[in-house]
């Protein structure tokens, strides 16, 4: 009998905006590919009743459902408002006083929406990603009577700069205390659990995310020669991926190398202030601001990028890193990240410190054997580091617990 | 009989680089290096590792008439002495006047010339041969070449330098079986005439050498010390000078050289290890049991004509790593295109006759500036990352091209004027 899995997610690809949704569907096609049954149930705006989708692999060994619930909850949505009031000064008690109720009564109803629709599934195990979906899992957990594994992609702490909503992030403490086990996406995060949290060290395990490099993937070990230089960043435009620091990191490689190009590549609150704040920093002629970019164009951007940056203030993971390198694009990024306890071959600099960030990118400009050496060497720690692999971590979490 | 016990050190200390900024670039004066980690770090090693360590050995030759050391003090070694550390200056030539220690020559700036340019590789002979004479009043005989790297061609240089020995590691695949405790003599060929005479143009010694001996590191009884010593997990911990005779004696051969860093006492094995102790007993022991010392230059005087047999080294070894070849130090991209990088500048800084440029040039020739920059089993957080100064290779990497580019636009620049 394989082992029957019942997860509760908020967002999945095609439909996403930021890592979770990635990181839901390869650890789903992971847990797949090792035999797990799956349920796994997604809000959905669009979702008519109890819509779902059923999906098998070739071999016919091991399915995964989709089910759609209804719902309002957008996922990051609430959080990246919230991200714009916090940077608005002096609006902090408004913001909370605006969404904090209609989100409750949202999530309320999305949880009680999915545990009714798996009711009847006959789970092994119960596994939840982050803090919309604890409720549901708690919940669910009970009905089972069956673990509940907590999945951290990120904390209310990551998303706000350490000025957290207060009633969400008593909903974490809440929640992860309750938690079977919790899995971080990295030593960061387990530290942030521990420290800030007061989760106890010993039931959280840290699996890190993987990426899977698709079959046909072109990686750029060659180098760029002689074209233009192109920076480039790929992120919500919310407080957490700090695109603030990409701008002033810019201006500074913008002094040295007027020539250089750079792109902004994602959508958010931020969006607005930070085309003005560009306009200002005069990077009107060498910033380009795309908005939303699909799987493809962020491809394109990858491998036409001569560095690629993500100054993050705090990351949990940072899946844009891995997809970087797997694309052979230099990487600088943020110290205070989980992606940088895999990645050896990059820079790593502290997330306030703008000039190292443009020496860096400048240095990664200017000498081509350094960008053709981290071009070459950075992409191996992804042979290890996949989904398969990473799912197998999970499944033996599941197993340990099952057999406790 | 049991074999001579012939003891080297080697003394070191680069110039580790400041955290240098592209827009920095160009300023008037050269500051590429960290005065304040470099005084730093001279003066933490000098209390843990040299002053105790001089004083002790001091004591040794004084007590013991038969005990005899060698070193290898590189020159930026020698010239940090002069900047951060007098006292530490002066406890070597206070070694130096008991008659019973020998300094070896090396590479002034512990470089790689010997692999990347013949005329560097003399003049920098020569200069550590001139101050080891000014300092400490004895002429080099025997050759000790950066991180004991070491051919054929290497040796021949040597010997056409002058010199009668030179140091090398004990290689197992090139011994194939023989032991290291002989004295080898290096395969006959001739140098290519061009190279022959940039070394004739500066030799360091006043001719030709006639002879060449390779003296081969013991590395197991070496090692014993230098890195196993403070290993809990070791068969032989703890160890006492007595057992280690027992080892000693169990040897045959003509010498048995030991060759580690002198940090070792001290240093990389702590004080608490018992290290001094060790050392302390050691030459009380040796001569219990009537083991002799000997000094490099005695060892090759006392084996005088004997027959030996070839060491035959086609391509570069050290006593780097385990893997015992160049790549520690070339292993990557960024290695390589760094070491040619400032090769490559070699006569534009000549052509200058600026003595500032020069010695800045040279000071960035030093191994340990490329050994940062290694990635070689780097995940597993091995000994170059213990032994860097800075968070990663890249990092390396990165304040060497800055200096590397700041060097290379003021050659710019003189040559445009």
């Amino acid at each position: 009998m394989s082992l029957h899995s019942l997860m509760f997610g908020w967002e999945f690809p095609p439909l996403h905006s930021g890592g979770l949704g990635v990181a839901c569907q390869g650890m789903v096609n992971g847990l797949l590919k090792h035999g797990t049954r799956i349920t796994l149930v997604l809000p959905s705006a669009m979702a008519e009743g109890e819509a779902s989708l059923d999906v098998r692999t070739t071999n016919g060994s091991s399915s995964s459902t989709i089910k759609y619930v209804k719902s309002d909850l957008q996922p990051y949505e609430g959080v990246d408002q919230y991200d714009k009031r916090v940077n608005t000064a002096g609006k902090i008690g408004q913001a909370i006083d605006l969404y904090g109720p209609n989100l409750g009564e949202t999530i309320e109803n999305f949880t009680a929406q999915s545990v009714n629709a798996t009711r009847d599934v006959h789970p092994d195990i119960i596994h939840c990603h982050d803090w919309m979906t604890y409720d549901a899992g708690i919940r669910a957990s009970e009905h089972h009577r069956v673990p509940v594994v907590m999945h951290i992609h990120a904390t209310e702490l990551d998303r706000t700069d350490f000025r957290p909503d207060p009633w969400i992030e008593g909903k974490e403490r809440w929640a992860l205390r309750k938690a079977d086990r919790v899995i971080a996406v990295s030593n960061y995060t387990k530290n942030l659990l521990t420290q800030h949290y007061g989760i106890a060290g010993d039931t959280i395990s840290v699996v890190h995310n993987g990426h899977d490099v698709p079959k046909n993937a072109r990686v750029i070990t060659a180098g760029r020669r002689g074209k233009t230089p192109l920076v480039m960043f790929l992120g919500r435009l919310t407080t957490q991926k700090n695109p603030w620091q990409f701008l002033e990191a810019a201006r500074l490689v913008h002094d040295m190398q007027p020539a250089t190009r750079f792109v902004m590549a994602g959508e958010g609150p931020m969006l607005e202030s930070l085309m003005g704040r560009a306009c200002e920093l005069g990077l009107t002629g060498s910033m380009i601001f795309t908005g939303k970019v699909t799987r493809s164009e962020a491809d394109s951007l990858y491998r036409k990028a001569s560095c690629f940056v993500m100054p993050s203030l705090s990351e949990p993971f940072g899946l844009v890193a891995l997809e970087a390198i797997s694309h052979g694009t230099p990487l600088v990024m943020s110290k205070q990240s989980g992606a940088a306890e895999v990645i050896e071959h990059c820079f790593k600099v502290d997330f306030w410190d703008t000039e190292r960030f443009a020496d860096c990118i400048l240095t990664i400009l200017r000498e081509q054997p350094l960008a053709d050496q981290l071009r070459a060497e950075a992409p191996r720690i992804l042979q290890k580091l996949n989904w398969t692999n990473q799912s197998a971590q999970i499944l033996s979490i599941y197993h340990s617990l099952l057999s406790s | 009989m049991t074999p001579l016990i012939c003891f080297y050190f080697q003394v070191h200390q680069p110039y580790r680089l400041r955290d240098l900024r592209a827009s920095e670039l160009g300023s008037d004066v050269i500051n590429y290096f960290d005065d304040d980690k470099n005084r730093a770090i001279f003066r933490k090693v000098a209390e843990k590792c040299y002053l105790p360590s001089n004083k002790l050995m001091l004591e040794l030759l004084k007590t013991h008439p038969d005990f005899r050391i060698s070193y290898s003090l590189s020159g930026v070694f020698l010239d940090q002495c002069e900047e951060y550390g007098e006292d530490v200056l002066q406890s070597f030539k206070d070694l130096a006047a008991t008659g019973k220690v020998e300094f070896l020559a090396e590479t002034y700036y512990h470089s790689l010339s010997s692999i990347k340019s013949t005329t560097e590789f003399c003049e920098q002979v020569k200069k550590h041969v001139k101050k080891i004479e000014k300092l400490f009043g004895q002429t080099p005989t025997v050759f000790r070449n950066t991180e004991l790297i070491f051919k054929n061609e290497i040796a021949q240089m040597a010997k056409q330098m002058g010199f009668r020995g030179i140091i090398a590691e004990g290689a197992d695949h090139l011994l194939r079986g023989r032991s290291p405790n002989l004295p080898y003599s290096v395969p006959a060929f001739q140098l290519p005439k061009e190279t022959e005479k940039q070394i004739a143009k500066n030799r360091p010694l006043k001719k030709a050498s006639n002879d060449m001996h390779v003296l081969l590191k013991n590395y197991r009884l070496s090692d014993d010390i230098a890195f196993r010593f403070s290993d809990k997990n070791w068969a032989g911990y703890p160890l006492f000078a007595n057992t280690y005779c027992d080892w000693l004696q169990s040897n045959q051969g003509h010498s048995i050289n030991l060759f580690m860093d002198y940090e070792t006492f001290g240093e990389h094995q702590w004080e608490d290890t018992g290290i001094f102790n060790f050392l302390r007993e050691l030459p009380a022991e040796m001569a219990r049991r009537d083991i002799r010392c000997a000094t490099p230059s005695q060892v090759i005087a006392e084996w005088s004509d004997r027959e030996t047999e070839t060491y035959d080294v086609h391509a570069a070894i050290s006593w780097a790593d385990t893997e015992r070849d160049l790549s520690a130090w070339l292993g990557n991209h960024i290695q390589q295109s760094a070491m040619d990088a400032i090769f490559t500048l070699e006569g534009a800084v000549k052509k200058t006759k600026n003595p500032v440029l020069l010695e800045t040039w040279r000071k960035l020739l030093t191994s340990d500036h490329f050994y940062y920059m290694c990635t070689k089993y780097w995940a597993d957080g091995d000994v170059h990352k213990y032994f860097s100064p800075y968070e990663s290779p890249y990092e390396a990497y990165r304040r060497f091209s800055h200096a590397l580019c700041d060097l290379k636009s003021r050659l710019e620049i003189i040559r445009n004027t």
